[in-house]
């Protein structure tokens, strides 16, 4: 029995990591939401973006150090984040500006189409051979009570955390984002107290592009290999996101976390001692969304909205 | 006499199912692959059924569906284990099948009651992973991954032996509809489905009862996408799990935009663009590109069509059949048009 309580605990701060990348994604998807109304299918593609942007950036410098050290890795970082707020600025005027009063439908296929375009630039750009990411900090592991857990993961949660809290600080606690929360209850309104909405619009955007860029930064070591495949990722940042309640911030990273666990639990234990569990251990997170649909669209957090005809 | 289509001209219609019927004996002559084109062709037919439900759905109801995929994919699935493992004749499939997947349709129309835009898409979406994870399941009737092989299907003591004949099987499916997707949409059916679009409270505060139609609508696509489903098994003879992802629902999606979403031209036009440009023109156009540059061969066309896409939705929103018809009215009005209303 204690195995199993083991087993479960493990794959739990494992769940909780892959559950912060999620929170992540669902972080990008919710300042997008919130601010613009705008429903950013391509979160999953920016993080892609950010794991080969980074990549090139570390074998660059490496190159150019004449090794790999820890300053390789964070010149890399803030290269990606530099070359972050830039695509951030680039997707507002693609996608944000030419279709800010369009119907809920063109929207979302506006960024599905951007998600089209950028997995196959990658690919085209990266070329057919699948790429190994590579760790900062290898294959290290800290042992605690029976416990393995692997460093990567524990400096993925302490990233996420420190993300959260900043992007927290930042919207109570700032005057700008103090005007992102004003453009989002009423854009018209905070027009008209002097709020520079195109502005505020254009700075949501690269938020949520320096976030999904450093979730891709920190997802790509947890794979095998680097490839545009990775994308699909952001989809499952849908349901944690939905979970939470769309458009809440804590709830986006709550659903998240939530979801992270349920996914790696069930392709680990549960899946090892229900057979029956193994068969749909893969499309979990979806009967999760499916079921929260049903039961609590708001998720866990959201406010039910009334509409006013 | 005042008909239902009084506005419209039908006379080019008889003409045009004339050409249809026609064109496989003229490309006969024309070319020696013919029998690639008539291929691409059926292919094309058999998505147009499909895209005219979607259309039915997405465009007139305005309910979202990222899956249709899925539905085509019970309905292949479901015409192949009927057909070959049941022993119900290829016809009687035809019936059962799209019944079957209209009621599948109809389970995910429960959702859709309290589900509205963005949400219905990714409910939709998650039901197309539910469903693909479910056939591989499923594995003692549908062969798990490693997919089907579909017999070829007879006709009312026609077999259906290759594309030539297909062609005319699945055109005249086609045809029909087509004709029927158009007497729906004027009929009492169609308006309240517009009526829903438009809004929602409105069409309830007039007396139309949301949660039926609603599913009267995903249950009429899950036919058009069943029969689509059961044409698709006995055309491809080869059906596995990885036909129906979900860049196939976006596919699907992305004709009825490019056509035009709202009009059953229009998810035509786009389906036979969409599809004619993925086989035809794409390829001739990364030919003359490759003499300059390193192209990757699947990635470039995935990356045109997300290209035309982007670029109809933003300058384009009413799709190729919203141009035709302002092309229309520009040439009907033209020493007197004024410029601005053409912009």
């Amino acid at each position: 029995m204690s195995e199993l309580l083991t087993g479960l605990l493990q794959e739990s701060i494992s769940g909780i990591a892959l559950g912060c990348i999620y929170a992540l994604i669902a972080l990008g998807f919710t300042l997008i939401y919130k601010a613009t109304e705008v429903v950013n299918f391509a979160q999953g593609e920016i993080m892609m973006v950010g794991a080969y942007v980074n990549f090139f950036f570390v074998t660059q410098f490496s190159g150019m150090a004449g090794g790999l050290n820890g300053w390789v890795f964070l010149a890399a970082l803030f290269c990606s984040i530099i070359f972050a707020v830039f695509f951030g600025i680039i997707l507002d005027y693609i996608i944000n500006r030419p279709l800010k009063d369009e119907p809920v439908f063109s929207i979302i296929m506006a960024t599905i189409s951007l998600a089209i375009i950028l997995r196959s630039l990658t690919a085209m750009i990266a070329g057919p051979i699948s790429l190994v990411p590579i760790s900062p900090f290898g294959d290290s592991t800290i042992q605690a009570g029976g416990i393995v857990i692997s460093v990567l993961d524990l400096a993925i949660i302490i990233s996420a955390i420190i993300l959260m809290g900043l992007f927290f600080f930042f919207f109570n606690n700032t005057r700008w984002g103090i005007a992102m929360k004003a453009t989002s209850e009423d854009s018209e309104a905070a027009q008209l107290m002097g709020i520079p909405v195109k502005q505020v619009y254009r700075m949501v955007w690269v938020f949520a592009a320096i976030v999904g860029i450093i979730s891709g930064v920190l997802l790509a070591p947890r794979m095998a290999l680097l490839d545009t495949t990775m994308s699909y990722l952001g989809l499952k940042a849908f349901p944690a996101a939905i979970l939470g309640g769309f458009g809440s911030i804590p709830g986006a990273v709550v659903g998240g976390v939530i979801l992270g666990i349920i996914e790696t639990v069930s392709m680990g234990t549960l899946s090892f001692h229900f057979a029956w569990i193994k068969e749909i251990n893969d499309i979990i997170v979806w009967i999760v969304l499916i079921a929260v649909l049903m039961i609590r669209p708001d998720g866990l957090f959201g406010i039910a909205k009334v509409k006013r005809v | 006499m005042k008909g239902r289509y009084q506005d419209e001209n039908l006379k080019w219609i008889p003409i045009l199912i004339i050409a249809i019927y026609l064109f496989p004996f003229l490309i006969k002559n024309a070319t020696f692959s013919y029998k690639y084109y008539l291929y691409i062709l059926n292919m094309a037919g058999i998505y147009i059924i499909l895209t005219v439900g979607l259309d039915l759905l997405s465009g007139f109801t305005g309910l979202m569906s990222l899956g249709h995929a899925a539905f085509l994919a019970i309905g292949a699935y479901t015409s192949a284990i009927l057909v070959d493992q049941v022993g119900l004749p290829f016809e009687l499939s035809l019936i059962i099948t799209p019944l079957i997947v209209g009621i599948f349709g109809f389970l995910i129309g429960f959702p859709a009651l309290r589900i509205k835009g963005m949400y219905l898409g990714l409910t939709t979406m998650g039901f197309g992973f539910i469903v693909k994870r479910l056939i591989i399941a499923l594995r003692e009737w549908t062969g798990g991954s490693a997919g089907l092989q579909v017999s070829k299907a007879s006709f009312f003591g026609i077999s259906i032996k290759n594309d030539w004949d297909n062609y005319f099987l699945i055109y005249t499916f086609v045809i029909l509809a087509v004709i029927i997707a158009r007497r729906i949409v004027q009929s009492k059916l169609g308006r309240a489905f517009m009526a829903i679009r438009d809004s929602e409270q409105a069409a309830q505060a007039s007396g139309i009862h949301l949660a039926k139609y609603k599913m009267i609508a995903f249950f009429i696509s899950g036919m058009f996408a069943g029969f689509a489903g059961v044409l698709f098994a006995h055309t491809s003879h080869f059906i596995s799990t990885d036909h129906f992802d979900i860049s196939l629902s976006i596919f699907f999606i992305v004709m009825v935009l490019v056509g035009g979403i709202g009009s059953i031209y229009g998810a035509v036009l786009g389906t036979l663009f969409i599809v004619l440009m993925e086989n035809m023109f794409i390829p001739l156009f990364k030919d003359g590109l490759s003499q300059y540059m390193h192209i990757e061969a699947g990635e470039f066309q995935v990356f045109i069509f997300g290209l035309i896409m982007l670029l109809f939705i933003i300058f384009q929103p009413q799709g190729l059949y919203g141009m035709w018809l302002k092309m229309r009215i520009y040439w009907k009005l033209f020493p007197f048009n004024p410029r601005k209303r053409f912009t």
